[in-house]
């Protein structure tokens, strides 16, 4: 059995085995070759097909076959001779005037576009083969206009659509101005065969009429379009992909440096802040790896991913990439595992109260001390001897990312039996109420008590061994009516219950203390009740005048109106009824 | 080899004559040449025989008329031009001054 081919030869169709076909065409390229430089080169070989069909048609006739095969095609060989054969009889002699003469008929110039140099349709390729220059000066001079006026687009497109486009070799001869033999025809046989048809059919393509070039110019012009996208936004998503993976190699990286630095210095202190400070001692090793896992695999995939889009290359096996997406899966379960054996740590809440009745002042001073708390420990630890350098180290304000939301809120509040107290809540949240109870008791809180000074730390911290489990610190102070608060400097941030920031802007400027009074209605800024009282002062005159004027001079109507109106305002602004 | 050569250069010298002869007999295909100057032992493939005859032909030596065939594409079959006819007799008549010379080389002019 053989696979036989359908071959055109000669316009005539013949069924060929496959082993057959290839020696005929190796045969055929070989007597290309051979007149390749022969002025006559495609009647020649045209001729010679001719006779090669003829030959083939007569054997399967005589030998009633329907299929050509290789003994066949050596016999049609064998007659037509080797191309060895054709040099010792036919000497290659050209004469020149016939030479000449038949090149002048095809050396003429014509004006096609040049599909294999285009850069968009190739009309600048195809005019520079024209002219004879490089097509570099024409796009130049193509831009130029374009950048001069933009009529450049205008004349390409035209030119896109009246200049038809090389497609045979002999119109990509004619374009280049060389004869049309067959000296560039020696790549492939089947392109050489489309060539001479094509050659036959060259009349026809000459009269296509405009409407119809057009309509090629329109699919081209698309053609192009998407050609540009595709190689551009090919080039794009393999510049971003580069971008991911540098990116991401560098924080996988930082991940595995992060990671390692977390097992390796396995510093305490670092668990007193905010994200740590939520995890259990005993679960922390299985918490750090398995959230190591969850972030480092899919960025590791992305990376793959990405080395897959830049390089066309699978960076990983698919035995790999399982694994790894198995190993992702248990570290998501461990971290949820862990996320939700944690946040059953918050279920309960338990609440401790500490009640100390203060001396009783007639003013208050609150402040807040920033000075971080220490222990006698800790000052040997740090250096810091407060007694005789007068050192102080101070807190930071701010929240950062990693500092646990431990800032204590204050209330101010009136008292009902006239005397002050100062009340702390320390609240917690933990798995059981006895554990959450517990958690209350771990919370450490200093204030001071300085004759009336009050000062308050503003944090509260957690006694060593205990983890953060949302512990609040709520103090309340209960002052009597008509005691006076001075609330220094920044103290004002921690009250919870009054906004006050808009206190003490009129008495002050430097601004470093703002006075409020208690009274029946609860706490008021002493500066706003002063600007109030002189209002109410100011408005208590006018409403005199005014009920004077209505009093003794009663001639005008209108005027009496406008004056019982303003009564009525000032009254209403002073909150006095109207009768 | 020097012979060979020599040998080559004479075939090769009175193929055309001889094709333009075979031509002149009337109107006759391409292979019918081949077999015609196979029979002369003039021994040649037929490969050679296509650029000779598109060389005469584009010398206006030869013309040619397509003629249908019952096997395969149509056929060429060749003329010759008057011009063709008039070269021939000329080549006749350098033949027999050929003839002659290599006649009176081999044996003398007296005989």
């Amino acid at each position: 059995m053989e696979k036989t081919i359908i071959i055109n030869i000669g316009n005539t169709i013949i069924h060929i085995e496959e082993s057959a076909y290839e020696l005929l065409k190796a045969y055929l390229i070989e007597v290309k070759q051979h007149f390749a430089n022969h002025a006559d080169d495609l009647e020649i070989v045209t001729d010679i097909e001719n006779r090669i069909a003829e030959l083939l048609t007569e054997q399967l006739e005589e030998q009633k076959k329907q299929v050509v095969d290789s003994s066949n095609v050596n016999s049609v060989i064998g007659q037509m001779g080797r191309v060895q054969d054709f040099d010792s009889n036919e000497e290659q002699e050209e004469e020149p005037v016939i030479h000449t003469a038949y090149q002048h008929q095809y050396a003429e110039k014509k004006l096609y576009r040049d599909m294999d140099e285009r850069v968009i349709a190739g009309v600048c390729a195809g005019i520079a083969h024209y002219v004879n220059t490089e097509a570099k000066w024409i796009r130049l001079a193509m831009l130029l206009i374009v950048f001069l006026g933009g009529a450049g687009v205008l004349v390409y497109a035209i030119l896109w659509v009246i200049m038809p486009k090389a497609k045979s070799r002999i119109e990509k001869m004619e374009m280049k101005g060389e004869p049309a033999n067959l000296q560039g025809f020696q790549k492939n046989l089947d392109e050489e065969l489309q060539a001479v048809k094509e050659r036959l059919s060259e009349v026809n393509k000459h009269a296509q009429p405009l409407f119809a070039r057009f309509g090629i110019f329109i699919g081209e012009f698309f053609e192009w379009l998407g050609r540009f996208i595709g190689g551009t936004g090919k080039v794009i998503f393999k510049v971003i992909a580069g971008i991911i993976i540098v990116f991401g190699v560098l924080f996988l990286l930082s991940l595995i440096i992060g990671f390692a630095a977390f097992q390796g210095f396995w510093d305490e202190s670092i668990y007193e802040y905010f994200p740590f400070s939520v995890i259990n001692d005993s679960s922390r090793g299985v918490i750090l790896l398995s959230a190591f896992v969850v972030c480092f695999i899919p960025i590791l995939a992305l990376v793959l991913f990405s080395i897959r889009v830049a390089f066309n290359k699978q960076a990983i096996n698919k035995t790999l990439s399982f694994a790894l997406l198995i190993i992702w899966l248990v570290g998501v379960a461990a971290t949820g595992y862990h996320a939700a054996k944690i946040s059953s740590e918050f279920k309960q809440h338990a609440e401790l109260t500490q009640t100390a009745d203060l001396k009783s002042y007639k003013t208050y001073v609150i402040d807040i001390d920033r000075s971080k708390y220490f222990s006698k420990e800790d000052s040997i630890n740090y250096h810091i001897d407060a007694n005789q350098r007068r050192q102080i180290v101070t807190e930071d304000f701010e929240n950062g990312p990693f500092v646990s939301p431990n800032n204590i809120r204050i209330n101010i509040e009136k008292s009902e039996n006239g005397i002050s107290r100062l009340t702390q809540k320390y609240e917690s949240q933990g798995k059981t109420f006895p554990g959450a109870l517990q958690n209350a008791q771990n919370i450490d809180y200093k204030y001071l008590l300085k004759d009336s000074a009050i000062i308050f730390s503003p944090r509260f911290t957690l006694r060593k061994g205990t983890i953060w489990r949302n512990q609040e610190v709520w103090l309340t102070l209960e002052v009597p009516v008509g005691t006076r608060l001075i609330l220094k400097d920044d103290s004002y941030r921690y009250i919870n219950n009054y906004g006050t920031w808009d206190c003490g802007e009129i008495e002050n400027d430097g601004n470093n203390y703002s006075v409020w009074i208690m009274t029946e209605e609860g706490l008021k800024c002493v500066a706003q009740l002063k600007e109030e009282a002189i209002k109410n002062q100011k408005l208590k005159e006018e409403l005199l005048n005014l009920e004077f004027l209505q009093k003794n001079k009663s001639t005008d109507s209108v005027y009496q109106d406008s004056v019982s109106n303003r009564i009525k305002e000032v009254r209403a602004e002073l909150g006095i009824n109207v009768e | 080899m020097i012979a060979e050569n020599t040998q080559t250069q004479m075939r090769k010298g009175i193929l055309e004559y001889c094709v333009l002869s075979i031509i002149s007999r009337g109107e006759i295909y391409a292979s019918d040449i081949i077999a015609e100057l196979r029979s002369a032992k003039l021994l040649v493939v037929e490969g050679t025989l296509y650029p000779l005859l598109t060389r005469l032909k584009n010398n206006g030596l030869l013309s040619y008329n397509w003629v249908e065939s019952t096997s395969g594409p149509p056929r060429k079959y060749y003329t010759l031009t008057e011009v063709g006819k008039g070269i021939l007799s000329q080549l006749d008549q350098t033949w027999q001054e050929l003839a002659y010379a290599v006649g009176v080389s081999q044996k003398g002019a007296n005989s």
